[in-house]
C-alpha cells in the first residue's frame, strides 16, 4: 500500500458517467437532480450535528465579544472592539500568548521526535513479535488516562517531598530538590514534559501505522544501491513518512493548545504567570473575575489563530 | 439491462434513506428533551426541590441524605433531590446554572461568591423570604448582606486556628506554643533546623483557587484586629498593618520555613503536610481534624489562636469559611426552599449538622454536641468564643479575583522580584477598580 | 560472517535497552500510581518512598467496586462510549462516503469547516454550548453528553474514515452498482464489510476521547446518576483532601476498559491508521 496519496476530498475519477442511453434522456433532469442531492443527503447528519452544536455556540461567542456585561447583566451594550483592545493590550495575555506558543512548539516537537523513535524501535525486526507486543503496551499507558488523572499522578510525583525529588537527592547527585511546579523557572517546563508524556503515544501510533505502511521494496531497493541503516532512514523512511509526520504535527499543534484541564489542575496558570496559556486566562476571565465579555474577545482570538493552522492543515491536504 | 428509470429510482430511495436517518437522529434528540427536563415539576401537590453543594461528600457518608428524609418526614409534600458536586467545580456549574437560569432551587454557597451572584440577579432576596415567611431571624449568629439585602444564611462556620504538632516542637526545643508573631517566626526557625523534609509552615498560594490569601495570610492581620478594607468597604492595603503582615510573611519565607512548592500548593497539600509531619505548624480549618487523624492517628496535635503582632492585646479575629446557603431567584417554590432553609437553621438540626461536620452552628442557640466529638474541638470552640470571626472577603465583589491578584503580586515579592511597598501599591490599584 | 552476527547482537542490545528506556518513561508513573492504590492513604507521601509497604490493601478497590454510586459512574461512562463510539461511526461513515466517491460544488468548503472545527478551543464553548444544551432540554441527559462527545470526535473519525475508503477502489462499489443496486447497498453490504480495520481505528479513537473526555461531562451534568468516570474520580478530590488511594483505584479501573479494547484490537487498530488515517 502506498502512501503516496491523497487528499480524502478528491475522489476517485468517476468512471461511469458516460454510460448515457437515448432512452434516459427523458428522466435526464429528474435524475441529475437526484444525483446531486446525493452527496448532501450523506453529509446532512454530519452538517446538522455541526452546524447545531458548533457553528451556533460560536456565533454567540463572536456575539458576547463585541458586547458589555454580557450574562451578569440583562441588558448588554454594544461595544464594538473595546473588549478586544482590553484583551490585546493586557499584559498577562501577551505573556499567555508567548506561554501557550513555547508549550505547544515544544510539545510537538518532542511528540515529534520521540513518537518517532519509539516507532521506529517498535518495528524493529531484531525482536520478536511478542516482546514487541508487550513493550508496545507499555508505551501505550499514559494514553489510557483521564487528565484529570494525569494531573493528580504528577503532581504526586513533582511534589517537592515527591519521588521525583526522592530518586535525584538520594539516587542521583542533587543537593537539593526542585520545586518542579512552583518554581517559576522550571514550571513551564515540567508541565510540558507532563504535557509531552500524556501525548505522545497517539503520535507514535500514528507514525507506527505509517511505517508499517512502507513497502519494503524500498527499503530493498535502496539497499541494492549499497545505502546503509542511515541512508535508508534518511532516503526512504522519512520522505515516505512526511505526509503522517506534517499532518500530525499540525493537528497536535492544534490539539495542544486547547489543553485545559490539565494545566489547570497542575499549576493553574502559576507561579506568577509562569504557565498562563490562553485558555487559563480566557476562563479566569470567565468564572473568576466574571468578564464573559473579555473572555469571549480572547476565546476568538484562540479562534482565530486556531483557524490560521487549521487554514495550513486544508492546505496540507489539497497539495497532495 | 438496468434501465435508468430504475437507478433514478434508486437515487431516490437512497436519498429518503438517509433523509430518513436524520429525521431519526433529530428525533432523537426531539425524544431525549422530553425525557430529560420535567422531573422537577410537580406531582399531585408534591414539590421536589434540587440542592445543589458540595456538602454531602465530605459528611460522613449518608449522613446527609438521612437529614433529608427527616427534612420530608416532617414536610410531607416537599421532596429533596440533592445535586452534589465537588467543592472545585460548585461555583463553575453555579455560574453556568445562573447564566441559563437553571440553577436550582436551593444552593449551597461559599460567603465569597454571594456578591458576584447577587448583582447577576441569581440568588433570591432571603430577607423577604424571612417576612413571608414570618421567620424570626433573631436566632442566626449572621447573615451575610449586600445592600441591607440578605442574600445567604451561613449554615455551619469552620474557624481556622493554628495547628500545632506537638511532638515536632517538642523535638525542636520549643515548649509552649507561639502565641506572638516573633515567637512564630523562632519556633519555625527552630522546626525547620531539625532537617530532613521538615519545615516550620506551610503557605499555599496556588493561583487555581486562590483562598490561601484569605486563610493564611490575610488570618494573620485579623488576628492582631487589622482590617485590609477602609470603614465603607474601599480596599486599603497600604496600611501599615497590612504592611506589616506581608512583611513578616515575607520574614518567614527568607528565614527558609516555609515547606517548598508554596507557589502552586493547594489547600489539600498543606493538610497533606501537616499529617505526615512535613510542616510544624499550619493555620487550617478545624474541619480537618478527623481527617488528619484518620490518616494520622499517631500524629500528636493540638490548635491555638493565630499569633499575634506582639504588642497587641485586643480580641483576635480567627478567619472562617461557612457552608452558606441561598435560594433561586429562578425557582418556582421560593416558600418551600426557605422552608428547607428553616429546616437546616433550626436550633436541632443546625447542631446536628455541626456536628457533624466538625463546625460551629450558624443558629446562636444550637450547641453543638461535644461529648462525641474530638476534645480539639472543644478548645477550638473555646477559641472562636474568646476572639471574633473574621473573614473580609465574604460578601465582596469578585472576591476571587481579588485574592488571586493579591496572590500574584505577593508571588512577586516572595520570589524577590519586588519589594514590599511595590506589591501592596499594585494590589491596591488593582482592588481599588473592582471596589469602587 | 561472525562480526556481523556480533553486529546483529550489539544492534539488538542496543534496540532492546532503547526500548527499556522509554518503558521507564512512560511506564514508571503508572506503576507508582498502581503502587498508590494499594497504600492506605497517610503513607502516600512517607519518606522514603516505597513500592509497596506494609499496610498494602485492597481496601480502595473494595470501596469503589462495593459502592453502587460508584460504579454507576462506570454505567454512565460505557452507555456515553459505547453509543458515542456507534453514533460517531455511523456519521462518520456517511459523510465519508459522501466525500470519497462523489463530487459535489461544496464539497471544498464543507471539508475545510469540518476540518476547522477541530480548530475551536471547547473551554470558549463552554458557556454558550452549556444555554444550548439547557435549551434544548438536554442538560443532564445521557442524550446531551453523547451529542456534545460526537461534536468532538466527528472531525477526526471522518477524517479517518474518508481517507481509509479512498484507498479502497472505486470499482468495487460501482460493480454492484451496475447490477443494479443503490449507493446505499453499496456502501453497507460492500464497503463496509471489509473496512472493518478502519472502523476499529475510528471505534477505538472514539471510544477513547469520550471515555476520558473530561470538561463537558463536568459541566453538562448535575446528578451522579448521569456523571460519568473522570467526574466520578474528581469528586474524591474534596475541599479539604485528596483520597489518593481510592483516586488511584478509580483511574486504574477506569482505564481497563480502554486497556482491553487496545489488547483486543492492536493489530487491527494499528493495520486501520496504517491503512487509512495517516494519510489524512
Amino acid at each position: 500500500m502506498k502512501l503516496a496519496n491523497l487528499n480524502p476530498t478528491a475522489a476517485p475519477p468517476d468512471t461511469k458517467v458516460a454510460s448515457q442511453t437515448p432512452a434516459a434522456a427523458g428522466s435526464g433532469k429528474l435524475r441529475f437532480f437526484a444525483r446531486g442531492l446525493v452527496p448532501y443527503a450523506y453529509l446532512s447528519p454530519t452538517v446538522i450535528l455541526i452546524s447545531v452544536l458548533m457553528i451556533v455556540p460560536i456565533a454567540m461567542v463572536v456575539s458576547y465579544s463585541f458586547k458589555d456585561n454580557v450574562i451578569v447583566e440583562e441588558n448588554p451594550v454594544l461595544v464594538g472592539l473595546a473588549n478586544y483592545t482590553k484583551v490585546l493590550t493586557d499584559p498577562d495575555f501577551l505573556v499567555a500568548l508567548k506561554n501557550t506558543f513555547v508549550f505547544i512548539t515544544v510539545s510537538t516537537v518532542a511528540h515529534l521526535v520521540l513518537g518517532l523513535t519509539f516507532a521506529l524501535m517498535l518495528n524493529t525486526s531484531l525482536l520478536g513479535g511478542v516482546t514487541k507486543a508487550v513493550f508496545r503496551i507499555i508505551y501505550i499507558l499514559p494514553w489510557l488516562f483521564t487528565v484529570a488523572v494525569i494531573a493528580v499522578i504528577w503532581r504526586l510525583l513533582l511534589d517537592p517531598s515527591g519521588v521525583v525529588n526522592y530518586l535525584l537527592t538520594t539516587v542521583g547527585r542533587m543537593q537539593q530538590g526542585v520545586d518542579w511546579l512552583s518554581d517559576p523557572g522550571t514550571a513551564l517546563w515540567a508541565l510540558t514534559f507532563v504535557n509531552i508524556w500524556a501525548g505522545f503515544p497517539f503520535f507514535m501510533i500514528s507514525i507506527l501505522a505509517g511505517l508499517q505502511g512502507i513497502s519494503s521494496d524500498l527499503y530493498e531497493a535502496a539497499s541494492v544501491d549499497g545505502a546503509g541503516a542511515v541512508r535508508q532512514f534518511l532516503n526512504v523512511t522519512i520522505p515516505q513518512l512526511r505526509p503522517v509526520l506534517v499532518s500530525m504535527a499540525v493537528l497536535d499543534l492544534i490539539w495542544t493548545s486547547q489543553q485545559f484541564a490539565l494545566i489547570w489542575m497542575t499549576t493553574g496558570g502559576g507561579p506568577l504567570n509562569a504557565t498562563e496559556m490562553l485558555s487559563t486566562y480566557t476562563y479566569k476571565q470567565a468564572f473568576s473575575s466574571y468578564e464573559f465579555a473579555t473572555a469571549s474577545a480572547s476565546a476568538v482570538i484562540v479562534l482565530l489563530l486556531s483557524l490560521v493552522l487549521a487554514f495550513f492543515y486544508v492546505r496540507l491536504q489539497k497539495e497532495r | 439491462m438496468s434501465g435508468s428509470g430504475t437507478r433514478v429510482r434508486n437515487r431516490l430511495r437512497q436519498l429518503i434513506g438517509v433523509t430518513a436517518v436524520t429525521a431519526m437522529a433529530a428525533t432523537a434528540v426531539a425524544c431525549g428533551s422530553d425525557g430529560g427536563s420535567n422531573e422537577e415539576s410537580s406531582s399531585g401537590g408534591t414539590v421536589t426541590l434540587e440542592f445543589a453543594q458540595w456538602w454531602a461528600p465530605e459528611l460522613p457518608e449518608g449522613s446527609f441524605d438521612k437529614l433529608m428524609t427527616e427534612f420530608t418526614a416532617q414536610n410531607p409534600n416537599i421532596k429533596v433531590k440533592l445535586l452534589s458536586g465537588p467543592y472545585a467545580s460548585t461555583k463553575q456549574q453555579l455560574v453556568a446554572g445562573a447564566a441559563s437560569k437553571t440553577l436550582p432551587d436551593v444552593v449551597g454557597l461559599d460567603g465569597a461568591w454571594v456578591s458576584d451572584f447577587a448583582k447577576q440577579g441569581a440568588i433570591a432576596d432571603l430577607t423577604e423570604l424571612m417576612a413571608d415567611a414570618k421567620y424570626d431571624s433573631g436566632q442566626l449568629a449572621s447573615q451575610i448582606k449586600i445592600k441591607d439585602k440578605t442574600y445567604m444564611v451561613p449554615v455551619v462556620n469552620f474557624v481556622y486556628p493554628l495547628f500545632v504538632n506537638n511532638d515536632l516542637l517538642k523535638k525542636a526545643g520549643v515548649t509552649t506554643p507561639p502565641t506572638t508573631r516573633t515567637q512564630f517566626l523562632e519556633a519555625a526557625k527552630k522546626v525547620s533546623a531539625l532537617g530532613g523534609n521538615v519545615k516550620g509552615w506551610a503557605l499555599p498560594l496556588d493561583t487555581a483557587v486562590p483562598n490561601g490569601v484569605q486563610n493564611d495570610v490575610m488570618s494573620w492581620l485579623w488576628a492582631s484586629g487589622g482590617s485590609m478594607l477602609t470603614e465603607d468597604g474601599k480596599a486599603n492595603l497600604t496600611s501599615d498593618q497590612v504592611k506589616g503582615t506581608v512583611e513578616f510573611v515575607k520574614s518567614l519565607n527568607d528565614a527558609n520555613v516555609i515547606a517548598p512548592g508554596s507557589l502552586t500548593m493547594k489547600e489539600q497539600d498543606k493538610v497533606e503536610k501537616f499529617t505526615t509531619g512535613q510542616v510544624g505548624m499550619v493555620i487550617d480549618s478545624l474541619a480537618h481534624i478527623t481527617l488528619i487523624k484518620k490518616n494520622n492517628p499517631k500524629l500528636n496535635f493540638t490548635v491555638t489562636p493565630i499569633p499575634a503582632e506582639d504588642s497587641y492585646t485586643g480580641k483576635r479575629g480567627i478567619p472562617y469559611a461557612s457552608w452558606g446557603i441561598g435560594v433561586s431567584n429562578s425557582s418556582k417554590h421560593k416558600a418551600e426552599a426557605f422552608k428547607l432553609v428553616e429546616f437546616l437553621m433550626s436550633k436541632q438540626t443546625n447542631a446536628q449538622l455541626s456536628t457533624l461536620a466538625n463546625g460551629f452552628p450558624g443558629n446562636k442557640t444550637a450547641t453543638p454536641d461535644f461529648t462525641k466529638s474530638d476534645p480539639l474541638f472543644k478548645t477550638a470552640f473555646g477559641i472562636y468564643q474568646a476572639g471574633y470571626p473574621a473573614n473580609e472577603f465574604v460578601g465582596l465583589p469578585k472576591s476571587e479575583d481579588l485574592m488571586r491578584s493579591f496572590d500574584e503580586q505577593l508571588q512577586l515579592t516572595l520570589t524577590g522580584k519586588q519589594s514590599v511597598d511595590d506589591t501592596l501599591k499594585k494590589a491596591q490599584e488593582s482592588w481599588s477598580s473592582d471596589l469602587s | 560472517m561472525h562480526t556481523r552476527k556480533r553486529r546483529r547482537l550489539g544492534a539488538k542490545i542496543a534496540v532492546f535497552t532503547g526500548l527499556c528506556l522509554g518503558a521507564a518513561f512512560a511506564g514508571l508513573p503508572v506503576l507508582w500510581m498502581l503502587s498508590t492504590s494499594f497504600k492506605a492513604n497517610g503513607e502516600v507521601f512517607q519518606v522514603p518512598p516505597r513500592l509497596v509497604t506494609e499496610n498494602f490493601s485492597l481496601e480502595a478497590y473494595r470501596s469503589i467496586l462495593g459502592d453502587p454510586d460508584k460504579l454507576r459512574f462506570f454505567v454512565n461512562s460505557y452507555v456515553v462510549a459505547l453509543s458515542v463510539t456507534a453514533l460517531t461511526l455511523f456519521v462518520a461513515i456517511l459523510a465519508a462516503y459522501g466525500f470519497s466517491r462523489y463530487e459535489f460544488p461544496l464539497k471544498r468548503s464543507v471539508n475545510a469547516v469540518i476540518i476547522s472545527v477541530q480548530a475551536v478551543p471547547p473551554i470558549t464553548l463552554v458557556i454558550p454550548y452549556f444555554g444550548l444544551v439547557v435549551a434544548l432540554g438536554l442538560y443532564n441527559t445521557y442524550p446531551g453528553l453523547i451529542l456534545t462527545h460526537i461534536v468532538f470526535t466527528l472531525p477526526y473519525a471522518i477524517i479517518m474514515m474518508t481517507a481509509y475508503f479512498n484507498t479502497l477502489p472505486k470499482e468495487l462499489d460501482e460493480s454492484v452498482k451496475v447490477d443494479g443496486a443503490s449507493s446505499w447497498t453499496a456502501l453497507w453490504r460492500v464497503l463496509v464489510p471489509i473496512s472493518v480495520p478502519g472502523m476499529i481505528a475510528v471505534g477505538v479513537y472514539t471510544f477513547m476521547i469520550s471515555w476520558n473526555e473530561y470538561l463537558f461531562a463536568l459541566t453538562l451534568t448535575r446528578t451522579d446518576n448521569m456523571r460519568t468516570v473522570p467526574i466520578g474520580i474528581q469528586l474524591l478530590m474534596g475541599q479539604h483532601s485528596y483520597e489518593w488511594n481510592q483516586m488511584m483505584a478509580m483511574s486504574i479501573l477506569g482505564s481497563i476498559p480502554v486497556l482491553v479494547l487496545f489488547l483486543l484490537f492492536q493489530r487491527r487498530f494499528i493495520g486501520g491508521l496504517t491503512s487509512g488515517a495517516v494519510k489524512a
